[in-house]
C-alpha cells in the first residue's frame, strides 16, 4: 500500500511539470504582455519605458528562459509577486524591513472560494441525494417526473440571469438580502453572531447559484445509479428474504449506488479552489475565479501560472484521493491495487 | 422521517434569523428630497468601482481605479479648474521665465501632509526624481524626463529648467502627484507598502481598505485645499455593471455613471426612480474615430477620405448608439474649451458630394455590380475594431452607409491585445474605429506628428502633413495660451480638411446621482460634474441611518 502510494507521488513531478510547460507556453502565445492594455494605449506612455517594463520583467527574453527562470523560482516553492496588484505576492504573505505585511493574493482569495464551495457542496449532497433517491423509488411516477423536470430547468437555466433576477427580486424589490459584496459596511461594529448571519446572508444568493448546476447533475447521477443498483439480482435476493424496504434501499442500494460518487468530488477537489468568474463578478466577490480571470485579461503571468500551478496540483492530488477512496470502500478495487 | 422534520424546522428557523436581520430601516419616503437644504458638514457618500486599484501611488499604478481614489488623497502642482483652465492647487503661483526654459512655482505656505509634517519643495523635488528614476517601474516618466535641471532654492519655490521650451509642462504638472519625501525616502517606491496604507494633502485620508470589497475615505484634517463636507467616501468593487444598477435602485450606493439605455428608458420610465435619483449630463473625455490607414490605397487619396466622410450620417449613429446621448465633433478638443475651434464643423452627411469626389478619384460602378471600381478593383475594406459595445455598434452603421454608396466594408472585432500587436503595431489594417482621449493640453504631437510612426507608436494611421508637423512642433515651444490657440485652432482645422480620421461621436458621462447629494452644478461645467465634489453636501435628515464613524 505504502509502495503504491510513493509510486502515485512520485509520477506526480513530472506530470506537474509538464503541464505547467503546456500552461506556460499557451500564457506566452496569447499576443501582448502586461504592458499593452487598453489602459496603456496611451500617447503620454512612450514606447521606451514599456520596452525598459518588458526588461525588468523579464518578457524579452526567450521564452524557453523566461520558463527556466520560473522553473527555478518553483524550485524553491517561491511563486514570486504579481505584476499587476503592486508587487504583491502571488501566494502567500511577506513581510518588508520595515515590518509591513503584504498579503498573499491567492492567500485572500483562497478560502473565499473555498467558503463558497464547501457551503454550495454541502448543500448539492443534501439536497441532491434525497431528490436523486425519491427519483429513482418512483422511477416515471408524477414524483419521478417532478423531480427530472426540476432538476432540467436547474442545469438549463443561465446562472447568471437566475443571479440578477434574484439579486433584483430580494434585494431592490423585497429587500430581504444584501445584492452583492461580502460585507456589510458595519460589519466591523458588529457582534460576532451579527457577523455570522451578516457573511451568511451575502453568501445566500452566490451559493445557491453556484449548487444549482451542480445539483442538478448530481441528482441525476444518483437517480441512475439507484435505479442501475435496484435492478441488480442482490436486490430482489434481499427483498426476497423479507428485508424491510428501507433495509433494501439504503443499506444495499443506496451504498452501492454511491461508490461511482467517490470519483465525482475526487475530481471536484480542484473545482473547489477554482471559483466562478461569472458569479464573483456579478455577485462582487473577491474570489479565485475572479482573481484568475483578471490575472489573464492583464497578462499578469506570475499569478496565473500560480494559480495554474495549485489547481493542477490539486487536481492530480484529488484523483490520488478519490483512487484511495474508492479502494477503501470498494472491496473489489483494494484487492486490484494491493496486487 | 422524524431527523427530516427536525432538519426543516432548523432550515426554516435559520432562513427566518436571516430575513429578520436585514430589516434596516431606510430613510423615511415622507422626507422630501427636492426641498432646498443649507450646506452642512458630515455624512457617507456611498459609490461603486467596476476594479480594485492596485495601489495608490497613481505613478505606478497607472490604471484608472488607481487614479480615482489617489485624486482624493494626493495633490499636484497645478489643477484644472471648471473651465479647464489651469490654476494653482499646492502651488500659489508660478512663473514663466522669459526665454520660457523655465518655469518656477511658488508653493502655497504652511502646507501640511495629513500626518502633521510639513509639505515643502523637497517634496516636489523628490517626486520628480522619483518619476524620472531609472528604476521606477512608470510609462509615464517620459514628460518629466525633459527637465533639465530641478532645484530648490527655499522651502517654497521649486524651479525646473528645460532644454528647451516646453509647453506641455504645465500640462504635467497638473498630472503629477506630489508624494511625502519623509516617508518615502529610501523606501523601493514599486514595492513600498506606502501605496497600500498612503498619507497625502488632499480632502481625504485612507481610513481602511478592505482587499477585493472597498476602500473607505474619512476627510483629512490638514487637507491644504480647505475642508470637504462630505465626512466619509466609500467606494465598493463591484465588478458587474448589472449590479452596480441593483446597488444603485436598492439605494446603496449614492452613484453611478450610466449607460444611455439606463439613463434614456429605464430610468423616466419609472416614477419611483425619478423622485430618488438625479440625472446629469457631462462631455466625457474621449472622442470616437474611424481612421484610415494612410499608407493602403485607395485612402492615400484625400478624396476617397472625404467622400466617406460624407457618406457617414454622424447623428445617426449617435442616435442609434448612444440614444442621442452625445456630440459630433470636428476637432479633437474639448467643445467649449479654449482649445476647441468653434469654426469647424463635421462633414455633413451628403451623398451626393461622396459619389462624385468618388468619380473625380476614378471610382464608378463600372461593371454593374452595386459595388464601385477602378481600374477592375472594387472599392472594398475592412473595418477593424476591437471588443467595445459602442464601437461594434457605430461600424454596423458605417457599414451600411457605405454599402449604400456602393463601397463594400466588412468588419472584424478582435480581443485588444491581438488588435494592437497583430495588426496595429503592425499597419496591417485598412480601417479602424477606435477612440482617443479630449486632451486637456493641446499637444498631440505623439499622434499626429509623422516622426511617430515607428511601431508602437502612436500615429499608427500614417498621417503625414508638414504643415501640421511644424505647427505641432511650434506648438510644444509656444507657453503663450493666446499664441498656442491660434496655432491649434489651424491645426484642427488642417485636420479636419485631410480627413485622416472621420470623427464619429464624444459620448457624455451620465452620472445617476442619489438626491440626497446636494450642491452639485447643473449642468456640468467642461470639467464635469465633479469638479466641486468637495462642496457637496449630505443634508442630516436624508442621511443613511448609519452607525456613527468617530
Amino acid at each position: 500500500m505504502i509502495k503504491y502510494l510513493l509510486k502515485r507521488l512520485f509520477w506526480m513531478v513530472p506530470l506537474l511539470v509538464g503541464i505547467s510547460l503546456v500552461s506556460f507556453l499557451i500564457m506566452h502565445l496569447a499576443p501582448g504582455d502586461i504592458t499593452t492594455t487598453e489602459a496603456g494605449f496611451n500617447p503620454k506612455a512612450s514606447e521606451e519605458s514599456r520596452q525598459k517594463l518588458r526588461e525588468i520583467y523579464n518578457l524579452d527574453k526567450p521564452i524557453t528562459v523566461q520558463y527556466g527562470l520560473w522553473l527555478n523560482r518553483m524550485a524553491t516553492l517561491d511563486f514570486g509577486t504579481s505584476f499587476a496588484s503592486h508587487q504583491r505576492p502571488v501566494f502567500w504573505e511577506k513581510t518588508d524591513p520595515q515590518g509591513n505585511v503584504s498579503k498573499g493574493l491567492i492567500q485572500e482569495a483562497l478560502p473565499i472560494t473555498l467558503l463558497i464551495n464547501v457551503l454550495s457542496l454541502t448543500v448539492i449532497i443534501a439536497v441532491a441525494l434525497p431528490l436523486g433517491i425519491v427519483s429513482a423509488l418512483t422511477q416515471n411516477r408524477p414524483p419521478d417526473r417532478a423531480i427530472t423536470l426540476f432538476v432540467f430547468i436547474g442545469f438549463a437555466i443561465p446562472g447568471f440571469w437566475l443571479a440578477l433576477v434574484l439579486m433584483y427580486w430580494t434585494g431592490v424589490v423585497n429587500s430581504w438580502l444584501p445584492i452583492s459584496g461580502l460585507h456589510s459596511l458595519q460589519y466591523d461594529q458588529m457582534h460576532w453572531l451579527g457577523k455570522v448571519a451578516d457573511t451568511l446572508r451575502h453568501l445566500a444568493l452566490p451559493v445557491f447559484i453556484s449548487s444549482l448546476s451542480g445539483l442538478a447533475g448530481i441528482a441525476l447521477f444518483v437517480r441512475n445509479g439507484m435505479l442501475d443498483v435496484l435492478h441488480q439480482d442482490y436486490i430482489t435476493t434481499a427483498r426476497a428474504k423479507g428485508l424491510p424496504e428501507n433495509t433494501v434501499v439504503y443499506r444495499h442500494a443506496l451504498r452501492n449506488a454511491l461508490l461511482p460518487l467517490i470519483t465525482i468530488f475526487g475530481l471536484s477537489i480542484p473545482g473547489l479552489i477554482g471559483g466562478s468568474v461569472i458569479a464573483e463578478s456579478i455577485f462582487a466577490i473577491p474570489g479565485m475565479g475572479k482573481l484568475f480571470y483578471d490575472a489573464v485579461l492583464m497578462r499578469d503571468f506570475p499569478v496565473i501560472m500560480g494559480i495554474l500551478t495549485i489547481g493542477s496540483a490539486l487536481t492530480l492530488l484529488g484523483n490520488l484521493l478519490a483512487d484511495l477512496a474508492y479502494a477503501w470502500a470498494d472491496p473489489r478495487v483494494r484487492r486490484g491495487v494491493l496486487k | 422521517m422524524r431527523s427530516h422534520s427536525t432538519s426543516s424546522v432548523c432550515a426554516l428557523l435559520a432562513l427566518s434569523l436571516l430575513l429578520n436581520a436585514c430589516g434596516q430601516p431606510e430613510t423615511s419616503p415622507k422626507t422630501d428630497l427636492d426641498r432646498p437644504y443649507p450646506s452642512e458638514a458630515g455624512g457617507t457618500q456611498i459609490d461603486a468601482m467596476p476594479a480594485e486599484p492596485s495601489g495608490l501611488i497613481a505613478m505606478i499604478a497607472g490604471e484608472s481605479a488607481a487614479s480615482a481614489v489617489a485624486s482624493n488623497l494626493f495633490n499636484s502642482l497645478l489643477k484644472y479648474d471648471k473651465n479647464l483652465e489651469l490654476v494653482g492647487e499646492l502651488a500659489q503661483s508660478w512663473q514663466i521665465s522669459d526665454d520660457q526654459k523655465t518655469i518656477t512655482f511658488t508653493l502655497k505656505p504652511d502646507m501640511k501632509w495629513s500626518d502633521g509634517k510639513p509639505l515643502t519643495s523637497a517634496d516636489v523635488l523628490f517626486t520628480w526624481k522619483v518619476v524620472t528614476d531609472e528604476n521606477t517601474r512608470t510609462p509615464y516618466g517620459a514628460d518629466y524626463k525633459l527637465v533639465k535641471q530641478a532645484e530648490t532654492p527655499d522651502a517654497l519655490t521649486f524651479r525646473v529648467s528645460y532644454e528647451q521650451p516646453y509647453a506641455p509642462a504645465l500640462d504635467t504638472w497638473a498630472g503629477l502627484q506630489i508624494l511625502p519625501k519623509h516617508l518615502l525616502e529610501g523606501q523601493d517606491i514599486n514595492t513600498t507598502a506606502f501605496a497600500r496604507k498612503p498619507v497625502g494633502s488632499h480632502y481625504y485620508q485612507l481610513q481602511e481598505w478592505r482587499n477585493g470589497e472597498r476602500i473607505a475615505l474619512t476627510r483629512n484634517p490638514n487637507a491644504t485645499q480647505g475642508q470637504a463636507n462630505v465626512e466619509r467616501l466609500v467606494s465598493r468593487f463591484i465588478p458587474d455593471a448589472a449590479s452596480q444598477f441593483l446597488e444603485l435602485l436598492a439605494d446603496n450606493i449614492d452613484l453611478m455613471n450610466l449607460n444611455p439605455i439606463q439613463y434614456a428608458r429605464i430610468v423616466p420610465a419609472r416614477p419611483e426612480l425619478q423622485q430618488k435619483l438625479g440625472l446629469y449630463k457631462e462631455l466625457g473625455n474621449s472622442y470616437t474615430y474611424m481612421g484610415f490607414n494612410l499608407k493602403h490605397k485607395p485612402f492615400d487619396d484625400i478624396r476617397v477620405r472625404q467622400a466617406i466622410n460624407y457618406a457617414i450620417d454622424k447623428q445617426e449613429i449617435i442616435d442609434g448608439v448612444l440614444l442621442g446621448l452625445g456630440e459630433p465633433v470636428a476637432s479633437p478638443y474639448k467643445p467649449g474649451t479654449r482649445w476647441s475651434n468653434p469654426a469647424l464643423k463635421p462633414y455633413p452627411y451628403d451623398v451626393a458630394r461622396a459619389l462624385s469626389l468618388l468619380k473625380e478619384a476614378g471610382y464608378q460602378d463600372h461593371d454593374g455590380d452595386g459595388i464601385l471600381d477602378r481600374d477592375g478593383k472594387p472599392l472594398s475594406f475592412e473595418i477593424l475594431t476591437n471588443q467595445n459595445k459602442q464601437r461594434e455598434m457605430a461600424a454596423v452603421l458605417i457599414q451600411r452607409r457605405l454599402k449604400e454608396i456602393g463601397i463594400d466594408a466588412s468588419i472584424r472585432v478582435l480581443e485588444w491585445a491581438s488588435f494592437v500587436g497583430r495588426y496595429i503595431k503592425t499597419g496591417d489594417f485598412d480601417v479602424v474605429v477606435l477612440g482617443w482621449s479630449l486632451s486637456l493640453d493641446p499637444d498631440q504631437y505623439g499622434i499626429w506628428h509623422s516622426s511617430q510612426q515607428q511601431p508602437g507608436q502612436f500615429n499608427f494611421i500614417g498621417y503625414n502633413n508638414p504643415r501640421v508637423d511644424e505647427l505641432l512642433e511650434r506648438g510644444r515651444f509656444e507657453l503663450d495660451p493666446d499664441k498656442r490657440q491660434t496655432i491649434y485652432h489651424e491645426f484642427a482645422s488642417l485636420l479636419l480638411q485631410d480627413s485622416p480620421i472621420v470623427y464619429l461621436f464624444a459620448g457624455y458621462g451620465l452620472p445617476a446621482i442619489h438626491k440626497r447629494i446636494k450642491g452639485i452644478d447643473n449642468p456640468a461645467p467642461p470639467a464635469g460634474i465633479g469638479h466641486n465634489s468637495y462642496e457637496w453636501y449630505i443634508p442630516r435628515p436624508l442621511r443613511r441611518n448609519e452607525i456613527a464613524v468617530e
